[in-house]
């Protein structure tokens, strides 16, 4: 169960404070797949990134399986976002200099405790589930734009997740691939009873979700 | 570790160009300080020697003795006259750098030569000595030990003989070197220890004494005092400020002209220090600033770590081992350019100079290695200081703003 009480988020700017967030409340339930909606700027990805831990909200409380995330020490909450939530940008974010394994396997090696042997063995297992087999060795700068998606997908799912918080995965892909990504994060949500956000402004993408969270201005649109 | 450590090294292969320019100012750097270290020491040491061979400043006896003024100021002249061994200790003069206090004994019947030639028998404070042993030029290679004396170069002993003086068998430690002063030349030198230890034997046969043993033999009496002045005095300054301290003794002042060149070699080599140690300060402000640039250039990627669990420790460790890794490098690089270039330098300066009869005394091969491990060292540490706070500012954001590249 994911929970946001009074969730609201102040950037300070020229013109004063802005709030890109401003007090917003949230259920979602586990294993449910969610798509938070909105036009640019409405707050939608300063909504996901306090949801997964990645920016620290300015009011309010963000709940995750019972955990307040942002009362843990910075250590705590690198390794929660470590071991319980799975991101995937909206930019190609594998590290360049790092093989399609190697950053599949990056999370589980930072994170400590698994042996290098079993890591890299699952991070193969997961990039072959996404069609990926072929190329564990290959750099991130040797495939296409789809296919290092597909390689932060399984990135993502590395160490078993919760949670997986998509922040417009497909927005820089042709439509083909962007269906093909989809059903991915799809397949992810359903066979492992992962609870899957989806940050999008693809109206079509979200209407297949089980709950869609309309944001404007920073609130809620009921 | 193992992680970081190769992400470190995967990050600086990138840029292979900026990671080789990195490197190679490093390694000048580095380099400038390793020579610079090692021929500073070793000028040092051949200054100690040189400058120690042209004898002290000045020389401090008991008022009233006669002294005998020569070019070098060796040792101290034989005299009935004593002062206490620690008065320089006492006083704690600041404008004296080392007072070396010498007993002498000049002696008839001693065995040393012909039964009236008379000997002088010149006591050294081993820890002191500047006088001494810098005119050593053979040497039984083993420490000075009770018992040893060391003959000057009018005498002629083979090395490690038994040498009788009053009966009491004594070992040829070393030889001296010619110095055109009488008393050195013709000395028997030994440390306090051993010639107190004379003291029982020379009685009744000591010159000029009505048959008690000299008064400079008993312990804590010295004949005078060898004094090199500290760096910025002057033999003005020193005179008075001794004058002024200490009762009952004359001062005798040496070639001023040595004292002016020994205190300007060592300033020289102490604003060259500082310059070494200036250069290394703005090392580590290049490298800071670069690893600034760095760390902003690569925002995104360190906002994708913290974001996939990477901990701040973390973040600023990869950060600082690839720092690290390059300034260690450009130390090594350093190291080996430096060692080229002394080898340039043995080959025509120390050559020249060797030839012409200044000796040139190299840091030996173990304190070479120190110094070359020192440089390796803090080529390291600057690159860990220099990347610290870039690493350390970056690794305080939150994801979202480095992944957005901001911070």
């Amino acid at each position: 169960m994911l929970t946001c009480r009074g969730l609201r988020k102040d950037y300070v700017t020229e013109r004063g404070e802005v709030a890109a967030v401003a007090g917003i409340d949230l259920e979602i339930a586990a294993g449910r797949y969610a798509a938070i909606i909105g036009r640019s700027g409405s707050g939608k990805s300063s909504l996901m990134a306090m949801i997964g831990g990645l920016s620290r909200p300015s009011q309010g409380q963000v709940t995750v399986d019972g955990t307040d995330i942002w009362s843990l020490s910075e250590n705590a909450l690198a390794a929660f976002r470590n071991k319980r939530i799975g991101y995937v940008f909206q930019f190609a974010s594998l590290l360049p200099t790092l093989r399609l394994v190697d950053n599949v396997a990056l999370p589980a090696m930072l994170g400590g405790g698994a042996r290098s042997s079993t890591t890299y063995a699952r991070a193969a297992a997961l990039l072959g589930q996404m069609g990926l087999g072929d190329y564990l060795d290959a750099y991130p700068s040797e495939v296409s734009a789809g296919e290092q998606r597909r390689a932060v997908i399984a990135r993502a799912l590395i160490n078993e997740p919760a949670l997986i918080l998509a922040d417009e995965p497909t927005s820089d892909l042709d439509e083909q691939t962007e269906i093909e990504i989809m059903d991915e994060l799809l397949a992810v949500n359903r066979e492992r009873g992962t609870t899957l956000v989806l940050v999008t402004h693809n109206l079509a993408l979200a209407e297949q979700a089980e709950q869609i969270v309309h944001i404007a201005h920073g609130t809620l649109v009921p | 570790m193992r992680l970081l450590a190769s992400l470190a090294l995967q990050n600086l292969g990138r840029r292979k160009a900026r990671s080789l320019l990195l490197i190679m100012a490093v390694a000048v750097a580095s380099g400038v300080v390793f020579t610079g270290a090692t021929l500073m020491r070793s000028i040092d040491s051949s200054m100690a020697v040189g400058f120690t061979r042209l004898g002290a400043d000045m020389m401090v006896v008991p008022e009233g003795a006669l002294t005998n003024i020569t070019a070098a100021l060796l040792t101290v002249e034989p005299t009935d006259l004593v002062l206490d061994q620690d008065l320089f200790a006492r006083a704690g003069i600041a404008s004296v750098s080392r007072a070396a206090p010498q007993k002498i004994a000049r002696v008839e019947h001693s065995g040393i030569g012909s039964h009236h030639d008379s000997v002088d028998l010149i006591g050294f404070d081993a820890a002191l000595d500047f006088t001494v042993r810098p005119w050593l030029v053979e040497k039984i290679n083993r420490d000075m030990r009770p018992g040893d004396v060391i003959l000057g170069a009018a005498r002629a002993a083979p090395l490690g003989s038994e040498l009788l003086i009053f009966g009491k068998a004594h070992t040829v430690y070393g030889r001296l070197g010619k110095t055109g002063v009488g008393t050195h030349e013709r000395g028997v030198f030994m440390t306090f220890d051993t010639l107190e230890a004379l003291a029982g034997s020379i009685h009744g046969h000591g010159h000029g004494h009505g048959g008690g043993p000299p008064a400079v033999l008993q312990k804590g009496k010295v004949s005078g005092f060898l004094v090199e002045l500290a760096p910025g005095a002057t033999p003005l300054q020193a005179r008075f400020a001794i004058l002024s301290t200490l009762k009952g003794v004359k001062v005798v002042t040496g070639d001023s002209t040595m004292s002016g060149i020994r205190q300007g070699l060592a300033a020289l080599l102490n604003g060259i220090l500082a310059l070494m140690v200036l250069m290394f300060a703005s090392t580590a402000l290049m490298v800071s600033v670069l690893f600034s640039a760095i760390v902003t250039e690569r925002r995104g990627e360190l906002g994708l770590l913290k974001a996939i669990g990477a901990r701040r420790g973390q973040i600023v460790g990869m950060m600082v081992i690839e720092a690290v890794i390059a300034t260690g490098a450009g130390g090594v690089l350093g190291v080996a350019l430096g060692v080229l270039v002394m080898r340039l330098y043995e080959r025509s300066l120390v050559y020249y100079l060797e030839n012409i009869g200044v000796p040139f005394v190299w840091l030996d091969g173990p304190r070479i290695v120190i110094v070359a491990v020192a440089a390796v060292v803090m080529a390291s540490i600057i690159g860990a200081l220099g990347s610290l706070y870039p690493a350390w500012r970056a690794s305080r954001r939150d994801p979202y703003d480095l992944v957005r590249g901001e911070g």
